[in-house]
């Protein structure tokens, strides 16, 4: 079952885009509608993890996070464009799981929600570690491959560009993506290195007996 | 004050004396006096002269030296009006009232002007709060639209290798992340900038990852960094203690500013180092470096150099406000560059002996302090 996040956020746009990017990274979305009954509304979804704002209109998110804290036990994460160091750490003492600043990055909003769920216990158990494509079987979290019962150690890179491209079987998925996608998961390197490691993955693949898993169309980029 | 300048002062009531002695002198001769006595006149009248003006030498001395201390000791100079020392004398009296008349005016003007200020730095903070709805949502826009074009269908276009409309899409919302992220550094420094100035600290110092820290600066500029093909490699195992959001504010700038002057094949480095009086962080680029009689003088505020001015529009602030944000959070911060070939700036994050004589037990160490 996927983890319910409640958003609190009076800023239409924001509030919509949160709960398309959360629901596209496999979480259930509810927001709250009515903000004179903020923490009731929240109690009654009963969620896993409440995103907060702290400007809202008529109250103040310190004061919900204050009085979710009497009732539940549901972690908060602060979402606000206040900076100020007070306010972060009023916010902690107010019992909040984290502070994150606007303007927020997606990979970055995304980790630190992933980091507190598992924090508090809550997080995803089975995540789909294990994903098959071919007769290839990818392990994300052991790292290692399975081809024809021979097992195969990656290294992170190359483990991340499988990944990516297992997640999308079928369709191709551009250089440019991928080296985006490697940066959104903290590894740091440009298009030509990006080459270095395709060539060497390929090199693995031909090892391990998966032959030319990966196809490559110039202009459009890798698929499996 | 000295002696001479007494004299000096006094001039025209001493001539007036000796005018006086002298006529004093004729009329006794004319009068049939005795030169004998007119003399011990005449002598009486210097001592008792001198001895009048030594006291009032010696009071007036006193009275001004006492002035200059006062005006060593107290920190803020324009109060001076109120402190001034108890006096007889009419003059000074008039003086200090005179004086505390011109001071009330100037502490009303400061006053005013502090109001002001706070005033337009809380409007400053107020803006900065609103406009970063508005680029969250931006950002949280282009980002679910990218996610959109990608995971849709994979529709192949055979129309003569131009790219899909997919693609063209995709491409427009990652330059308008990109105009974005720009928007939000600029917004970023105007607050930074308008809290380096403030009187009161707004820090939050607590154990900081520099690893995560630096790794969610890389992440928040990776289209602009993608674009210009830059590699990073990040190895920051030492934790420090310090303000996160203002260390991550520094980094930003540092890897702005490499990004603005890199050559071909970029790589920036971002390492600690474990040093016996603090943790060492090195930045290191491969960039057009500094020249090296400039390099003194990055720090300063407006300095823009030779690579600012041939290169982008340099505001010459960056790294001067670092600078400032380092001195107020006690971090050293200096450059090393070699013109042509890279430049590295160091951060050094002092600890405390207390804290590096306890050697690995840092964490332990700090929370007995704390």
């Amino acid at each position: 079952m996927a983890n319910r996040i409640m958003i609190v956020e009076d800023d239409e746009v924001v509030c919509r885009e949160l709960r398309v990017l959360l629901e596209n990274a496999m979480y259930e979305v509810a927001a709250v509608t009515d903000f004179d009954q903020v923490v009731p509304q929240i109690a009654g979804a009963d969620p896993d993890l409440v995103l907060l704002d702290i400007n809202l209109p008529g109250c103040s998110g310190y004061d919900v996070c204050m009085q979710l804290r009497e009732t539940l036990a549901v972690p908060v994460i602060f979402l606000t464009g206040r900076t100020d160091s007070m306010d972060e750490l009023n916010g902690i003492l107010k019992g909040a799981d984290d502070y994150i600043t606007k303007p927020y990055q997606a990979p970055i909003l995304l980790a630190r929600i992933g980091a507190v769920l598992k924090r508090t216990k809550r997080g995803l158990a089975g995540e789909g570690t294990q994903l098959v494509c071919r007769g290839v079987m990818l392990d994300v979290a052991g790292c290692f491959l399975v081809c024809g019962g021979k097992r195969t150690e990656l290294t992170k890179t190359e483990m991340k560009l499988l990944h990516r491209l297992f997640l999308r079987q079928g369709g191709y998925v551009s250089r440019m993506e991928l080296v985006e996608y490697l940066w959104e998961n903290q590894i740091f390197i440009d298009d030509n290195t990006l080459s270095v490691h395709m060539t060497r993955l390929r090199g693995k693949l031909r090892e391990a007996g998966a032959g030319e898993l990966i196809e490559t169309r110039r202009g459009m980029g890798y698929r499996v | 004050m000295n002696a001479r300048d007494f004299l000096r002062d006094r001039f025209p009531v001493l001539v007036l004396h000796a005018v006086c002695m002298g006529l004093l002198a004729l009329f006794l001769r004319l009068t049939g006096y005795s030169g004998t006595n007119t003399a011990l006149i005449l002598i009486f009248w210097v001592l008792i002269a001198g001895a009048w003006y030594a006291a009032v030498y010696w009071e007036r001395r006193r009275y001004f030296r006492e002035l200059e201390q006062l005006l060593e000791n107290t920190d803020q100079r324009y109060l001076l009006g109120e402190l001034l020392p108890e006096t007889f004398r009419l003059e000074d009296r008039l003086y200090r009232s005179v004086i505390r008349r011109s001071n009330k005016s100037v502490i009303e003007k400061i006053r005013q002007i502090e109001a002001e200020r706070r005033g337009y730095q809380e409007y400053i903070e107020s803006w900065v709060h609103e406009v970063k709805a508005p680029i969250t949502g931006i950002s949280l826009l282009c980002e679910n639209g990218r996610r959109l074009c990608c995971e849709g269908k994979p529709q192949p276009c055979e129309n003569g290798g131009r790219l899909c409309f997919e693609e063209e899409v995709r491409e427009l919302l990652r330059s308008v992340s990109l105009e974005n992220q720009r928007i939000e550094n600029y917004v970023d420094f105007v607050i930074y900038y308008a809290r380096s100035e403030q009187v009161y600290k707004d820090f939050l110092i607590r154990e900081t990852d520099l690893q995560r820290t630096a790794e969610e600066v890389l992440t928040k500029n990776r289209l602009l960094l993608i674009q210009h093909r830059v590699q990073v490699r990040v190895d920051c195992p030492d934790r420090v203690y310090t303000d996160k959001k203002w260390i991550a504010f520094i980094l930003n700038q540092m890897v702005l500013n490499s990004v603005k002057y890199c050559r071909e094949e970029p790589f920036f480095s971002i390492e600690t180092r474990r040093e016996r009086d603090g943790v060492l962080l090195t930045f290191a680029d491969n960039g057009v470096g500094i020249r090296a009689e400039e390099l003194p003088r990055i720090f300063e505020k407006g300095f823009t150099g030779s690579n600012g001015r041939s290169r982008e529009r340099a505001t010459g602030m960056g790294l001067y406000l670092c600078k400032r944000l380092c001195e107020r959070l006690g971090i050293g911060i200096r450059a090393e560059a070699v013109y042509g070939e890279g430049t590295r700036l160091f951060l050094l994050f002092p600890i405390s002996n207390y804290i590096a004589n306890a050697g690995g037990d840092v964490d332990e160490a700090s929370v007995k302090l704390s």
